[in-house]
């Protein structure tokens, strides 16, 4: 090929027809699927809550996304499209260094033990590698009219003062308890 | 051989020299930042602040080496290769200064505001938002059109085979970023699909292209002799363009991507076999009978490497993308020594090698042989030992979860390889401030221009 316009016009249709063939095309196709029978779309403070998953990269750690694999049985059924709706920017993750979150809600839904596994997380799992997030605590000698203090368990917060979770900590935790598959019509009790 | 100095315009070296200064600050910053991330596997409390925390400096790393060190390195590279090949200088130059300019400028802002938090979801390589990557793509746009406008006006009749190459990634990679970027179309599983599509390919039809182009110039320039096959270049070419955009849904085996989607991946997968085997026969072909002339290069024991884990790490792509194997290992730590095999093996070895290739021809000023060599194991040594670590570490992560322990067991059981991981890391970062040290040598360092001009002359753009 000895023309450099002829050279960039046909990598560019060529190249472009795949863009539309195997990116457009599957995009818009799985952007239309139907909710499933019983979900739910997040209210305004898991929203914000997942906002902050999103910023502090929960996901390069945690998946939301259910294999069909014997070893992912534990963290429930296998994930369908129709389970991602309401989930813009998609958080299926590609590394599972921490658990699967898909069905935390179930699996943790105590407000205390979140809140205690956020401030540390080896105050609860011995061997966790999970980073404190800190910064989404306060730490105040007296808790005010309103708080809710964290009873962290001691040697794993500083004595004599108390530990309130701000807004955002909050905001997450409704997160991620909200966090919790829907059963697929049809699948029948179980 | 002796190493002779190319006849080229003072601002062509700027260019070429600004380029690869700038990559090597990125490099340094964004291993750095690898380093300290890699500690915080066997030191979860080091360093506990939101700035500096695991999950906004893991996508800092990434994006910073795809886009502030690989591509800018590259595309200096790219650009000298071009006014060499087609025996004219640059033109339009101050399309590649804008371009120098705009990379740097999507870099710190890409930078600062992932580390405030701010980012287009956990989507490796599309976290920037959506203005930071208009940035890069304005900075693609402003360097093709230097690149371009240089092999339009070529003297020679053909277009080189590495400016099919390194033309093809810029047009390719425009085209990507724009399909990812535009959001109106993308939610939930549909994002999904768009970003297996875009994260594979801004690997394979950018990075892959640049550096088999650079390498298509830079080794039969080494070697003083040609290429092995031009033909076995067309077909890796072609059978690139047609078979990689088709294998990103590998990323997402075992999700709700269809079934049959995911097949259609993994046959192609295979299918990229062809266009690796017929690049890496090409190069080694080209080298053969010449293993004492790759001894006493600086640059050539770069691109050894680099071509070699070009098919290591390809091939290693294709038997991954398995169902069986991806069972095994999807999820894991295999995942990430994967992706240094070709990153940094393939990728950033050939960059280095480029640039000790091309970059002394372009300035007259030679690296040091000592600090080359310092660079050379430690960097081939740290990689090789990081794959080695995160392969053994990754797969006992999915024997692990296979055996139905509890979740943390696979935590414990990866947490020795995680040692060894960071330390392999420490001696890559060690080998890139030698590098940078060598990089000053080769532009800035005064009284170094020993090296003779070719006897012939060029010719010089109107």
């Amino acid at each position: 090929m000895n023309n450099v316009w002829t050279l960039i016009a046909a990598s560019a249709i060529i190249y472009g027809a795949f863009c539309i063939a195997m990116g457009v095309v599957p995009g818009v196709a799985m952007s239309h699927l139907k909710p499933l029978p019983g979900a739910q779309p997040l209210n305004a403070q898991q929203a914000r809550g997942r906002g902050i998953y999103v910023s502090e990269g929960c996901s390069y750690c945690h998946t939301q996304n259910i294999r069909p694999l014997a070893q992912d049985k534990v963290f429930g059924r296998p994930s369908v499209g129709e389970d991602y709706v309401y989930d813009t920017p998609q958080l299926l993750g590609t590394e599972r260094t921490g658990p699967d979150l898909t069905n935390i809600g179930l699996r943790q839904p105590s407000d205390v033990w979140q809140y205690i596994h956020l401030w540390d997380p080896r105050a609860v799992v011995h061997d966790s590698i999970m980073p404190r997030y800190t910064w989404l605590f306060e730490v105040k000698k007296n808790a005010d009219p309103g708080d809710i203090t964290v009873p962290v368990p001691p040697g794993f917060a500083p004595s004599g003062e108390v530990v309130v979770p701000s807004p955002q900590a909050q905001e997450l935790v409704a997160y991620l308890k909200s966090l919790k598959q829907v059963p697929l019509p049809g699948a029948g009790a179980k | 051989m002796e190493l002779l100095r190319d006849n080229v315009e003072p601002e062509d070296i700027a260019i070429f020299s600004g380029f690869t200064l700038s990559a090597t600050f990125w490099l340094l910053l964004s291993t750095l930042v690898g380093v300290l991330i890699s500690f915080k596997f066997p030191y979860p409390d080091f360093l506990t602040s939101p700035y500096l925390s695991f999950g906004r400096l893991r996508a800092i790393h990434t994006n910073d080496t795809f886009y502030g060190w690989a591509s800018v390195a590259l595309c200096g590279a790219a650009l000298y290769v071009a006014a060499r090949t087609s025996g004219v200088a640059l033109r339009k130059k101050r399309f590649a200064w804008a371009g120098l300019i705009l990379f740097n400028l999507a870099a710190i802002c890409g930078t600062t505001t992932l580390d405030l938090g701010i980012s287009h979801g956990s989507q490796e390589y599309r976290e920037w938002v959506w203005w930071v990557i208009l940035l890069f793509l304005a900075a693609l746009v402003c360097v093709f059109v230097c690149l371009v406008s240089t092999v339009a006006r070529r003297v020679e009749r053909e277009i080189y085979i590495s400016n099919w190459y390194t033309i093809g990634a810029f047009v390719f990679t425009i085209l990507l970023g724009i399909t990812a970027y535009v959001p109106s179309y993308q939610y939930g599983m549909g994002q999904v699909a768009v970003q297996a599509f875009y994260m594979h390919n801004a690997v394979g039809m950018w990075f892959t292209f640049l550096a088999l182009g650079v390498t298509y110039y830079a080794l039969p320039k080494l070697l003083n002799r040609p290429i092995y096959s031009y033909s076995l270049g067309v077909l890796g070419f072609w059978t690139n363009l047609f078979f990689y955009p088709m294998i990103g849904a590998h990323h997402y085996e075992f999700t709700p991507l269809p079934w049959w989607f995911q097949t259609l991946a993994i046959v192609f997968s295979v299918g990229m076999l062809v266009p690796v085997w017929a690049g890496t026969g090409n190069f080694f072909l080209t080298m053969r009978y010449s293993w004492e002339t790759v001894r006493r290069s600086y640059a050539l024991p770069f691109i050894v490497v680099g071509v070699a884990y070009y098919f290591l790490g390809s091939t290693q792509g294709t038997v991954e993308a398995f169902r069986g194997l991806q069972a095994l290992w999807h999820l894991t730590s295999y995942t990430v020594g994967h992706s240094h095999a070709t990153m940094y093996g393939f990728i950033t070895f050939i960059a280095w090698g480029a640039i000790y290739a091309l970059l002394p021809r372009a300035t007259g000023k030679r690296p040091s042989l000592l600090i080359t060599g310092l660079h050379f194991w430690l960097a081939t040594v740290g990689v090789t030992a990081y794959v080695v670590f995160l392969s053994v570490g990754g797969t006992e992560q999915g024997i692990t979860w296979a055996s139905g322990n509890p979740f943390i067991a696979s935590v414990d059981a990866a947490a020795p390889y995680w040692v060894g991981r960071a330390a392999a890391g420490v001696a890559m970062f060690a080998a890139h401030l030698f590098f940078a040290y060598n990089v000053y040598l080769m532009t800035f360092a005064p009284g170094r221009e020993t090296l003779r001009y070719e006897r012939t002359p060029q010719r010089v753009s109107a």
